[in-house]
């Protein structure tokens, strides 16, 4: 057929090809992007969860820019959820910037639901670095609330379990890849965060212990922070010390901690904490001389030594590893058997807890 | 030579000359000897024939005297063969006929010599002027911008119609001869009619004469020029146009502008990566806003990818028919703000760029993400300082933005190394294209 020359052919081909963009093509506005992903237990009906997706409604405005909509069904497994979620939606439902995901704390306390936290990772279009938490009262109440200060929609959980808001060491936040990572590996285990629903914010203070399949135990804010101190993962924070009538806050600014595991022949294994306090003097009841800070700084060692040794024999007592110490011991024995050793050395072990705080200054000129 | 050789000679000329209105045949006597004269007034120099010719002519009366000065004038070269002469004529040489022999005399008129300012290769500080339309001209300019003994000009014609003059320029002690060698190659096989000025040859270069990418520089500033003959390049002047070409050129002299040596070091080292980094954001970024919008819009962060969605909501057309369309606007406006007088100019980029892009925006035919990206596009573009290789990358973002389109980001990643495959396949006369390092002037 000589109908056209060989450039018409070219041409004919090219206009086709474009007119055939495959289904990997989909215009971003063609897409309804999920910010938040909500887990929970159904309340009545045979099925067993309650899969909520939070969707940022895009407006063309500059104002309203964090409108949402909460799309729920009742399913047995999340992927079943999803398709039945996808039928409601006019968009295609799109997970790449799904960076929150809540479960509720029924989920997590009970045994069997560990399929449920494999999903996330299984999937390739939710990102990794997704953060995952515990919500309460469930995890659809969380997912409703609207902050007044939010701009776009899960934009508050986002910055304050990132630390690209505010920072606190209250707060301990979980990637969804590093769950998976320390539901898996031996001598680490998952922390998430509490995330409490109120009005128009949240609270977020609190951090669940899990072991290897569900939320054996809370820690309340002040053990979070001595947690958060031991991970080496805040460091602006304020430490209460008493010491007599007067009590001082010290604003740190610069927390560090070391540890290491003694296993001396003969003797009982121990590890030794050492954590270095620096801040300055941010409060205090009563008038505190610059020469009478050393004094403080004692009073300071001997109560963060005694917190911090109180956290982690419960954490001990409960047989959690949130910190990781048998992922350490792993790394140093070489032997076949060292997780087994592990075992039965980590619930006779003592610690021994070394503070050093400094105080710059009392804050005042005097 | 013979009585009757010269009359016939001088009958087959007139005869092959065409007795235009322009064109002079005329005796002048005294009373002991007659010359005559043939030439084409329009491109001889009138006022040289009056003085150089007439003048002695009538001043001097003994006969051989005259025939001493002709035959001692720097302007009178002797009668080679019919052909030359024919050759010359049409280039404003005047035809003497003396006493049985003849002469040529050069009485070349040279118009348009003079100097223009820069219009394209503009710079802030440094030399303001650039060549003119006239080769001795531009050879004169050259010649007091580099004054070394070593440099050698050879002259040849190009254009089986036009016959232009082409000089060939060159330091004899930093040039490459074997550079040198396949240039002379290159413009004796040029096979064209009309051949007006340099730029003609980056096409012509090409075996199929279409060439994407120019491996050769045209400039149009002397400065320009004396570096790179000092960097032992080679330079092609072409009588007539006001630019001239070096060869060989890599794509680093593409990205060089003239400002470079009259800057301080970390200023230069900074407008080169703006140019690097203009160079890629004009190649890629209409593509990338394709794939990424398309296909992995987990690309952007939250904020940016809904707010693109939200921008995007009211555009009937899939992205790449957005951007084509806005791309489109952009050609067409960059187009025509060449043809437009200058007074205007301005009014109507005022019109086309701003009224145009707020009301597509407002229509709902393009985003708003959309405008940003098409005027980024557009000034990065001409970041680039030499204008034949900023209008090849117009060019090749469209490949790359229709790979993308097809493909996604790999698209836009396979697009590029296409480019870079072609640019490293390319060499200028023997001189890799993508070489990074400047030929530096040889060691002696």
């Amino acid at each position: 057929m000589k109908m056209f020359s060989k450039w018409g052919w070219m041409v004919i081909i090219l206009v086709f090809v474009f007119l055939l963009n495959g289904c990997g093509f989909k215009d971003i506005d063609k897409r309804f992007f999920v910010v938040s992903i909500g887990v929970d237990l159904a309340k009545d009906g045979p099925k067993k969860y309650l899969v909520s997706l939070k969707f940022a409604v895009p407006s063309p405005s500059k104002d309203k820019t964090n409108e949402f909509a909460i799309v729920s069904e009742k399913a047995d497994s999340m992927s079943e959820a999803v398709r039945i979620i996808k039928t409601k939606v006019d968009k295609e439902v799109d997970f790449s910037h799904a960076k929150v995901i809540v479960l509720s704390e029924q989920v997590v306390k009970e045994k069997g639901n560990a399929g449920i936290f494999y999903w996330f990772a299984r999937r390739r279009d939710i990102q990794g670095i997704a953060w995952t938490a515990i919500a309460k009262p469930s995890a659809l109440a969380v997912l409703k609330v609207k902050p007044k200060s939010e701009n776009l929609p899960s934009n508050a959980l986002i910055l304050s379990l990132g630390k690209d808001g505010s920072e606190t060491p209250y707060v301990i936040s979980e990637f969804i890849f590093d769950m998976k990572y320390k539901l898996i590996e031996k001598g680490i285990d998952p922390i998430l965060p509490i995330i409490e629903a109120e009005k128009d914010l949240f609270e977020i203070n609190k951090v669940g212990l899990f072991n290897k399949s569900h939320m054996v135990m809370k820690l309340g804010p002040e053990e979070t922070k001595i947690l958060n101190y031991l991970r080496k993962r805040e460091e602006k924070s304020a430490v209460k010390v008493k010491k007599g009538n007067t009590t001082i806050v010290i604003d740190t600014h610069k927390v560090k901690t070391k540890y290491k595991i003694y296993t001396p022949k003969g003797k009982a294994p121990y590890i030794k904490v050492k954590v270095s306090v620096e801040g300055t003097m941010e409060e205090a009841t009563r008038r505190v001389p610059n020469e009478k800070l050393s004094d403080y700084e004692k009073a300071a060692e001997k109560s963060l030594n005694r917190e911090i040794e109180k956290v982690l024999v419960k954490i001990q007592k409960a047989n959690l590893d949130p910190i990781g110490f048998g992922l350490r011991y792993r790394s140093r024995h070489f032997n076949n058997d060292d997780w087994e050793e592990w075992k039965w050395i980590y619930p006779a072990i003592t610690f021994k807890v070394h503070t050093k705080v400094q105080i710059a200054d009392t804050g005042l000129i005097e | 030579m013979a009585t009757n050789q010269v009359q016939s000679i001088k009958d087959s000329l007139k005869n092959k000359i065409w007795p235009a209105e322009d064109v002079v045949f005329k005796e002048f006597h005294t009373k002991e000897k007659y010359i005559e004269a043939l030439y084409i007034k329009t491109i001889s120099d009138e006022t040289i024939i009056q003085d150089k010719l007439l003048k002695p002519f009538f001043e001097i009366l003994s006969p051989d005297l005259f025939l001493d000065y002709l035959q001692s004038s720097p302007l009178v070269i002797p009668f080679e063969s019919e052909q030359k002469t024919l050759d010359e004529v049409i280039k404003g040489t005047a035809i003497l006929f003396y006493q049985n022999a003849i002469y040529l005399f050069d009485s070349k008129v040279d118009r348009n010599n003079s100097v223009l300012d820069t219009t394209v290769e503009t710079t802030i500080q440094g030399p303001q002027s650039g060549f003119s339309e006239s080769l001795p001209t531009n050879l004169g300019l050259i010649r007091k911008r580099y004054p070394q003994t070593s440099l050698n000009v050879e002259s040849t014609t190009v254009g089986t119609v036009s016959k232009t003059d082409v000089m060939i320029l060159h330091d004899t002690r930093r040039a490459d001869t074997d550079t040198l060698t396949r240039i002379k190659q290159f413009l004796a096989s040029i096979d064209v009619h009309m051949f007006q000025t340099g730029e003609q040859l980056l096409d012509i270069i090409k075996k199929s004469n279409r060439a994407l990418v120019p491996v050769m520089l045209v400039t149009e500033r002397p400065d320009r020029v004396a570096v790179n003959l000092a960097a032992g390049k080679i330079i092609i002047l072409v009588s007539g146009s006001p630019f001239a070409v070096v060869l060989p050129t890599v794509m680093k002299d593409f990205m060089s502008s003239m400002e470079d040596i009259y800057q301080t070091y970390w200023v230069t080292k900074f407008l080169q990566i703006l140019r690097y980094i203009g160079f890629l954001t004009s190649l890629v970024l209409p593509g990338i806003y394709v794939a990424v919008t398309s296909y992995n819009p987990e690309l952007f962060r939250v904020q940016l990818a809904l707010s693109i969605a939200g921008s995007r909501m009211s555009v009937p057309y899939p992205s790449f028919i957005e951007v084509l369309l806005m791309l489109f606007m952009m050609e067409m406006l960059t187009e025509a703000s060449i043809r437009l007088p200058k007074a205007i100019g301005p009014t109507a980029t005022t019109v086309g760029g701003l009224i145009l892009g707020q009301a597509a925006t407002e229509a709902g035919l393009v985003s708003n993400i959309m405008i940003i990206i098409t005027s980024s596009v557009a000034i990065s573009n001409f970041v680039i300082p030499i204008n034949a290789f900023s209008f090849t990358l117009r060019i090749m973002k469209y490949f790359v933005l229709a790979l993308g389109t097809l493909f996604g980001l790999v698209g836009v990643v396979l697009g590029f190394f296409i480019l870079i495959a072609y640019m490293v396949k390319l060499d200028s006369f023997g001189e890799p294209f993508l070489t990074l390092i400047q030929s530096k002037p040889r060691k002696e």
